[in-house]
């Protein structure tokens, strides 16, 4: 099962997660990503791996968990 | 700054036995207490399983999982979480410099039992260290057994900042989730507990499961250490055979009615103290805050939610933006204006979950519950005309 992760002490609110999975990412007020918490299927995982290699920060992981 | 001198006993002393003719130097410790046991590491593990024994730093997490939790050998470390962050709890300090022997029992024979050469200390208050290490003159244990002194903040207290701190790099918790019994100090296995924890287990050790559950609840027997303070007469530590009423331990400091926080700063309050008995979670570091009727709740949460927000480690955003924005809202909010009220609602919902430690989840704890339980002197703050109360400073927090 693959969620989405984010490490809290890289992430500088970038935002270019929320641009690339406006589904599973919002962005807060204050410009940091809020997670929707649900599973990333099978189809969708090509594009979770593209949005965690463009994070800047490195602060968005993919968790198979 | 709160301080606590008395030490008042509920029933049966046991980790504070003794203290009443003062600090237990090696020989009173051991005509108070006798020898520590030898035993195994299966001996530990049985024996924390049978009494439910959990840990007593705020997280409440069962001993015997965290022993089974260790691999089979190449345990590296035992340390002793001695940093105490919780400005109001006192437990941790007056065990170190009172009762050194008895905690240096429980960490050390522990110790032995899993074959850990190493047992660190951390510490940052410098009497607290000092006893420590006059202990340490005193007995030969036969490994190495270090005092360290860590930074004091919030934080800084989290297991994972301590193990960061005690490896020489910053006391600030790491962005991924490892556990200290798979990833501990230096990368190896550790078993990371709160002083009074190891306390207990040598009590424990020397008494057995049998002798151990001879008061207390049957869930979780024993006793623990209690740290009450605010609106009372006689503030300090007290300890209670576990599932004691809440009541009879406000009756025995002295306090005044009115609401109480169970918990500490991350903990919740409580209108009504009718029927509520003390056990783990929610005493968590067993720290309990009586407000009593003069002063001003509103102006007593901001001022401890602003002490929250300037101890956040400042490395994650939701953490610095969201305490800030709440302490915000609060302030606005107790000065009777509907938007911080609403603003505050939000941003409660924004914080938690969201930062590498629960020092957002427990600072939104602390304050959804105050929102809850407050309510009517909301309403009375929005009206406009205020509570007509002073804000006493009675929980500390900020000046």
């Amino acid at each position: 099962m693959n969620k989405l992760e984010i490490d809290w002490t890289r992430c500088d609110g970038h935002g270019l997660c929320a641009g690339l999975l406006p589904d599973d990412v919002l962005l807060d007020e204050w410009g940091f990503p809020v997670l929707r918490g649900r599973e990333i299927t099978a189809g969708e995982l090509p594009d979770a791996r593209r949005a965690v290699l463009a994070c800047p920060a490195l602060a968005l992981r993919l968790n198979n968990r | 700054m709160i301080t606590v001198e008395e030490i008042r006993v509920i029933g049966e002393a046991r980790v504070l036995a003794g203290l009443d003719q003062g600090r237990l130097d090696l020989q009173r410790h051991l005509l108070t207490h006798g020898d520590q046991p030898q035993l195994t590491r299966a001996d530990y593990t049985n024996l924390s399983e049978a009494v439910g024994l959990r840990g007593r730093g705020g997280a409440a997490f069962p001993v015997a999982l965290k022993l089974q939790d260790l691999p089979a050998r190449g345990v590296e470390a035992v340390v002793v979480n001695g940093s105490e962050s919780e400005p109001v709890s006192r437990k941790d300090r007056l065990l170190l410099t009172q009762s050194p022997h008895l905690v240096l029992d429980g960490a050390v024979g522990l110790a032995h039992a899993l074959g850990a050469p190493h047992v660190l200390i951390a510490v940052h208050d410098p009497a607290a260290a000092l006893s420590v290490r006059e202990a340490l003159m005193e007995r030969d244990d036969g490994l190495a057994v270090e005092v360290r002194e860590t930074p004091g903040r919030f934080v800084a207290g989290e297991a994972r900042a301590v193990l960061s701190a005690l490896e020489g790099g910053l006391a600030v918790p790491p962005g991924r989730r490892v556990l200290p019994t798979r990833k501990g100090y230096h990368r190896r296995p550790t078993f990371l507990s709160n002083v009074e924890t190891f306390a207990q287990l040598a009590v424990l050790a020397r008494l057995g499961s049998r002798g151990f559950s001879s008061t207390g609840l049957i869930s979780e027997p024993g006793t623990q250490l209690l740290t009450v303070d605010g609106a009372v007469q006689w503030p300090g530590v007290i300890e209670a055979p576990t599932g004691v009423p809440l009541d009879t331990v406000l009756q025995y400091a002295g306090a005044e009615p009115g609401p109480v926080l169970l918990g500490g700063y991350h903990g919740r309050w409580l209108e009504q103290t009718d029927g509520v008995t003390l056990q783990r979670p929610e005493v968590s570091a067993g720290i309990i805050l009586a407000l009593g009727p003069a002063t001003c709740p509103l102006g007593e949460v901001t001022r401890v939610a602003q002490w929250l927000s300037s101890q956040s480690a400042g490395q994650c955003g939701p953490c610095v933006f969201g305490l800030a924005a709440l302490v915000d809202d609060f302030a606005r909010l107790t000065v009777g204006d509907p938007q911080g009220w609403h603003d505050a609602h939000r941003h409660l919902g924004l914080v938690p979950g969201r930062g590498a430690c629960a020092h957002p989840d427990g600072t939104a704890r602390f304050l959804t519950s105050a929102l809850e339980v407050f309510d009517d002197d909301v309403q009375r703050h929005l009206s406009g005309r205020g509570c007509g109360r002073p804000v006493l400073g009675l929980l500390g927090g900020a000046r």
